[in-house]
């Protein structure tokens, strides 16, 4: 850690719910635990929240993500691409590639467009325009973190910090969660974002599992929620 | 052939203005003038009234042509900051069929300083009802004051909600500042005209 400053606020800014790639309209399955009322309050959403870190985040995103910084940064479109396809793979609910692979098109589109990207981002981003390969967020993330010069860490906590944020935020635009409650949930999964980071930000590619099955069946079940705000 | 090779025209305003029933109007219009028209709607139930447009257009637009856009509870984040998913939705429609020439998008209600993006709408209508109140106009909310063409529906109701429509166009014409606004009755159809003229000339010709 200890980034160059232009590298934090990159990191910062790829982290921001600012960041115009309709994070905002993602809750990945969030919406229907609502919906079926599975969520009594706050302390269920910490769990949860926690649960999505250690089996989705960590072992899927963040191993998908590193990889990719890692690969980037080596010039290698082929370690990039066989980690998208790989992740998309394992990403069983259609909503949840769904918002994923917008996301990531978008992502890339907006950093293509500045002129932002390295070689393998540049030929990475033509692919997912062309749909050539899905371009889930993780991987562009990873690919475009790279060349702002954040390093695997160090994306990862930001991606995994936005992700929370993401969901805390879907939340409390359909629960009932106070601002101050929000902010604690965030405090309280701090540790659980580091270690799920930590651990899982050196595995090979080969590595990358995932295992939510209730989450994956609440992702399944939102294409036919009776109240849908969310994409999924 | 992506989202920057077709026109896009906004349509935002409060809850309950009249959006969708002045679209409802608009896009047989826009069709019958030779126009291929594809719709977007942002709302609460979004994929209920995507559903409710493929019913109404039934005969003059193709249901793959009509989409709901889900906004994660933030109407105004879709069409402002942050409007990346309605623009995937409009590349999705320039995908499957490259002749298309405008996409109407209708926003999810909202409040009035509801604004569009730039780069997602070339163009934006404002739809206020004269049924919200009588001093709308004069709040000089950014949607009533940016909007290329401020619409102010429901006339017909002023007399039941004590709304005065000469107090209405004076204030109206005070925020514009010689921006073109226009009394409408989407009920009745009346006044849609000048609407659709309006955009087929500022919009489609230009
Ligand atoms: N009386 C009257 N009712 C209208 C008019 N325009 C729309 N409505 C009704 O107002 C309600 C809300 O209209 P809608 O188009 O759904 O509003 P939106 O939420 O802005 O899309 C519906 O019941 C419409 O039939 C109008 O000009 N006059
Ligand atoms: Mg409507």
């Amino acid at each position: 850690m200890g980034s160059e400053p232009a590298a934090f606020l990159s990191a910062l800014r790829l982290s921001d719910s600012f960041l115009p790639v309709g994070g905002y309209t993602a809750s990945y399955g969030l919406e229907q635990y609502l919906n079926e009322g599975r969520l009594e309050d706050g302390e269920e959403l910490r769990e949860l929240l926690a649960a999505y870190l250690r089996r989705l985040v960590g072992p899927a995103e963040t191993v998908a993500l590193a990889n990719a910084n890692r690969a980037s940064a080596a010039g290698d479109l082929e370690g990039i691409l066989a980690v998208d396809e790989r992740l998309h793979a394992l990403t069983m609910p259609r909503e949840f590639r769904e918002s994923a692979t917008k996301a990531g098109a978008k992502l890339c589109e907006l950093f293509l467009e500045d002129g932002e990207l390295d070689a393998a981002g540049v030929a990475f981003a033509r692919r997912v325009a062309d749909g050539e390969t899905p371009g889930g967020y993780p991987v562009a993330f990873g690919v475009v973190a790279r060349r702002q010069g954040v390093e695997p860490l160090e994306a990862a906590l930001a991606h995994a910090h936005g992700f929370v944020t993401g969901l805390l935020g879907a939340a409390q635009r359909l629960g009932r969660f106070g601002h101050t409650e929000i902010q604690a949930i965030l405090e309280a999964l701090q540790p659980t974002i580091v270690a799920v980071c930590e651990r899982h930000v050196d595995a090979e590619p080969a590595a990358m599992a995932s295992f939510a099955p209730l989450a994956e069946i609440m992702g399944m079940r939102h294409e036919r929620g009776e109240r849908r705000l969310f994409v999924s | 052939m992506g989202y920057r090779d077709v026109a896009k025209i906004g349509v935002g305003g409060p809850v309950g203005s009249g959006k969708t029933a002045l679209v409802e109007h608009l896009v047989p219009r826009l069709v019958d003038d030779g126009y291929e028209v594809g719709v977007i709607a942002n709302d609460i139930m979004t994929q209920e009234d995507a559903d409710v447009f493929r019913e109404s257009f039934a005969d003059v637009v193709p249901p793959e042509l009509i989409e709901g856009v889900e906004t994660g509870a933030c109407p105004h984040t879709g069409i402002r900051e942050d409007p990346s998913m309605n623009l995937a939705a409009v590349d999705e429609f320039t995908e499957r069929h490259p002749g298309l020439d405008v996409v109407v998008i209708e926003s999810g209600g909202d409040n009035l300083a509801a604004t569009f993006n730039p780069e997602l709408a070339d163009y934006f209508l404002f739809v206020i009802s004269v049924a919200e109140g009588e001093d709308i106009p004069r709040k000089r909310g950014p949607g009533v004051v940016q909007a290329d063409l401020l619409v102010i529906n429901k006339v017909d109701l002023a007399p039941y909600v004590d709304a005065d429509l000469e107090v209405i166009e004076a204030d109206t014409a005070a925020v514009r500042e010689g921006a073109p606004f226009a009394f409408t009755d989407c009920k009745a159809g009346e006044g849609i005209d000048a609407v659709a003229e309006r955009i087929e000339r500022e919009v489609l010709f230009a």
